[in-house]
């Protein structure tokens, strides 16, 4: 590791030298982090993209990051929310797990949502259910359509002793997303 | 460019602590621009307002096209991006003589943007439009 110099002063040949082939594991605990929302992001989109040079990866972690956090902000009623962020290199694989408290009954409503959206494949046709479905004018409902559509990343969700964990992960490099459909001039 | 707020009236721009919206003229024509960070938990309830005013607006005067400028967007959380589909499930209510298409422009340093648009653009099919 280069200990003279930040790894985000180095070029990405140099990060990923510098980085190797480790696990990279980082965690954070934060109560309420409402208000730090945006500082979360931000810094979880500086910390990928140096975890993780070339791969154009950062966006899509810190879309993850934000809309989960901001679920678990929802339903963690002040009470600690805890993040991890993972880049296992030699597996090709990211992930961002939030654990916060929750109540049986709302961890019982995101597996259903959860389960509803495994169930289709294809993660832009169901994010465009959602959008149809959602009315536009209530909060929320939109979020893990998003991280699994924009962020290309499979979601899961478990709840041991009062607390959720929501997983999002994927590949570390993924293909750039096109779609038939809109205009673009 | 530079830009002109259209007018004074108050529903035509709106500003919280993080961001701002304002309904604009420059020399291309018409524009709305938003700036800042949408993360707060509720914007729907500042920007869906909004963009009912804005297009009204748009409809009196039989615009066929508005420019929304993203560039200097830092973040929409869903909450947020969901007052852009509002504003396409509006459009897409009306007559099809009545209908304007939202040309949206981005920033390529807010990879974020794309992608959103990307999907936005499959749901506004014939009616939004990236640059």
């Amino acid at each position: 590791m280069t200990t003279e110099r930040s790894v985000a002063e180095l070029s990405d040949p140099q990060r990923r030298q510098a980085v190797g082939g480790e696990v990279i594991h980082l965690m954070l605990r934060m109560r309420p982090p409402w208000v730090f929302i945006d500082e979360i992001r931000r810094f979880t989109e500086s910390f990928c993209a140096c975890a993780c040079p070339g791969a154009n990866r950062e966006a899509g972690m810190a879309l993850a990051v934000h809309e989960l956090m901001q679920n678990a902000i929802t339903t963690s009623r002040g009470e600690d929310i805890d993040l991890v962020f993972e880049v296992e290199p030699r597996a090709d694989r990211v992930s961002v797990s939030i654990t916060n408290r929750c109540a049986s009954e709302e961890f019982e409503t995101l597996r259903d949502r959860i389960e509803r959206m495994n169930r289709e494949p294809d993660a832009l046709a169901h994010y465009l259910e959602v959008m149809r479905e959602t009315p536009s004018k209530d909060r929320g409902g939109l979020g893990l359509a998003r991280v699994r559509f924009e962020a290309q990343l499979s979601l899961s969700a478990a709840w041991v002793g009062g607390r959720v964990t929501v997983r999002a992960e994927g590949r570390i490099r993924v293909p750039a997303l096109h779609a038939i459909g809109g205009t673009h001039v | 460019m530079s830009s002109q707020p259209l007018g004074t009236r108050p529903e035509l721009q709106v500003a919280e602590e993080k961001y701002s919206a304002a309904l604009a003229a420059d020399a291309q024509g018409t524009r709305v621009v938003f700036r800042g960070t949408v993360s707060t938990e509720n914007p729907g309830a500042v920007l869906n307002p909004f963009v009912d005013a804005v297009h009204k607006h748009l409809l009196a005067r039989q615009v066929t096209e508005v420019r929304i400028d993203l560039r200097e967007l830092e973040f929409c959380n869903s909450s947020g991006f969901k007052s852009f589909i509002h504003w396409i499930q509006q459009i897409q209510q009306l007559p099809d003589a009545q209908r304007y298409r939202l040309r949206f422009q981005s920033s390529p340093q807010r990879k974020w943007q794309r992608v959103s648009l990307l999907a936005l653009s499959c749901y506004g099919l014939n009616c939004v439009m990236m640059e």
